[in-house]
């Protein structure tokens, strides 16, 4: 199949404000990603984009311009940026357009995401006993992976003291102060092995991208950085998600092995041949257990990488290279959008303070979210 | 019918106090609870509160025993009563 290139990206800061709404963010994101790509609105053929809480998309076209152009809203939860990815790849295959907008933004207050078993198909006795916690699931699926593969809570420290870190080089991050790995651990108690400063919060923000055919790139300004692979998977029978009353025995199924391995496929690439990448790091139990499933590692082998510094910018495999969620906080629609973003920037080696050295050419990026998705791609320069 | 003995697959302990509605506390106010999967020879995980006098000595593949209440089963390590 043909190439499909992105010509632009563009980013809001991300945070938490009073007075800037979600689609402010995705306004702003999309201008900045067409000034990247050189190109005004009315030069994008088709769009797709969406949240999960702050508005539809296609609604953007009154601050954008009201060219006519063709704007499919896409919800689909943590996989929402990814799936107008897709969408915005197959648009652009299909000949429906040869310059495509993508856009992911959303605002969320303190505290969101308030789940109600019937919204689950579960009994009512799952809220009145206080098992609809999201938190309780991400607890639970690394407290059995610390027990099988010996993972310790100072490497889970050491996870999130590195977001704070890459996040205070990132001008667009919401948290931009160092936080150590002591304090970290001694942040409260959440659900146990996580502490509070190992969890991101909810937040805002939007990232937007301009995709377009190697022929229409021809006559762009931009640096274009090629898409090898976008890919979104659902989950299988035996997965470990969210709010399950029952899990099945037996070896756990992984949404996210199955998304990576389907983007390395179609990209013709390997992990090893990855040299920055973006991991769904909802706490940091997600990133250690994610680089496994992902294939950057054997289940086990972070607890020796972590502490080696292999995942900071300056190692073998640089992870979350702009702080992740962690640092960011996770406005739902916007964060797969994000971590491309992100590595747009790093493979044209224009990421300033946390530029991967040497000359990133091959980039990844995963979203893992509920209940049981994930999105992945894979780029090159 | 499942049976009524396994082993804890893998735990939590809930540290705040979940959102009221839906969350419920008890009579004398809320305190931190266990919360895990109970591993059960019929090759499942059931999800359960854990009823444990220490929150401190919870242990993956500690012998449990499970029952079903009509709402969310409830899981004792064997041994406490």
């Amino acid at each position: 199949m043909g190439d499909v290139l992105i010509a632009g990206a563009g980013i809001s800061r991300f945070g938490r404000t009073e007075h800037t709404t979600g689609r402010q963010h995705a306004v702003h994101a999309v201008r900045a990603a067409l000034a990247d790509a050189g190109i005004s609105w009315s030069r994008v053929g088709a769009a797709f984009g969406g949240s999960d809480a702050a508005g539809l998309a296609d609604t953007l076209v009154a601050q954008l311009g009201l060219t006519g152009v063709p704007f499919i809203n896409v919800k689909n939860g943590c996989a929402t940026g990814g799936s107008a990815l897709v969408s915005a790849v197959n648009a652009i295959r299909a000949g429906l357009a040869d310059v495509v907008l993508a856009v992911g933004f959303d605002k969320h207050p303190r505290g969101a995401f308030d789940p109600l078993p019937a919204d689950w198909g579960l009994d009512d006795a799952y809220g009145r006993d206080g098992l609809m916690v999201t938190t309780q699931f991400f607890g639970m699926k690394i407290q059995r992976y610390m027990h099988e593969y010996g993972i310790s809570a100072r490497t889970l420290a050491l996870v999130a003291e590195k977001a704070y870190r890459n996040g205070s080089r990132n001008p667009n991050a919401w948290r931009r102060t160092p936080i150590s790995a002591d304090e970290i651990l001694a942040s409260g108690p959440v659900s146990d092995p996580l502490t509070r400063y190992m969890f991101c919060s909810p937040g805002e923000g939007a990232a937007a991208l301009v995709l377009c055919s190697p022929d229409a790139a021809r006559a762009l300004s931009g640096v274009p950085v090629t898409l090898r692979a976008a890919v979104v998977r659902s989950r299988r029978f035996g997965s470990f998600e969210v709010f399950s009353p029952w899990v099945a025995g037996g070896e756990l199924t992984s949404v996210s092995r199955d998304a990576a391995a389907a983007a390395f496929e179609v990209a013709g690439v390997a992990p090893g041949d990855v040299d920055v990448c973006q991991l769904q790091d909802t706490e940091s139990g997600a990133e250690v257990m994610h680089l496994a499933e992902c294939g950057f590692c054997a289940d086990g082998e972070q607890e020796k990488l972590i502490a080696d510094g292999a995942t900071e910018i300056g190692g073998a495999l640089p992870v979350n290279t702009d702080g992740g969620c962690i640092a960011n906080g996770e406005p739902i629609g916007a964060s797969g959008l994000r971590q491309i973003y992100e590595v747009v920037q790093q493979l044209r080696g224009h990421a300033g303070e946390r530029q991967v050295p040497g000359g990133p050419r091959v980039g990844f990026t995963h979203v893992y979210g509920a209940p049981g998705v994930s999105a992945c791609t894979v780029l090159s320069r | 019918m499942l049976s009524t003995l396994g082993t804890l697959w893998t735990w939590t302990v809930q540290r705040y106090a979940p959102k009221s509605p839906p969350y419920v506390p008890p009579p004398e106010g809320f305190q931190p609870f266990a919360v895990g999967y109970v591993e059960l020879p019929e090759r499942l995980r059931v999800a359960a509160v854990l009823d444990v006098a220490d929150l401190g000595a919870i242990r993956i593949g500690a012998p449990v025993r499970i029952e079903a209440t009509g709402g969310v089963p409830r899981a004792t390590p064997i041994g406490e009563t």
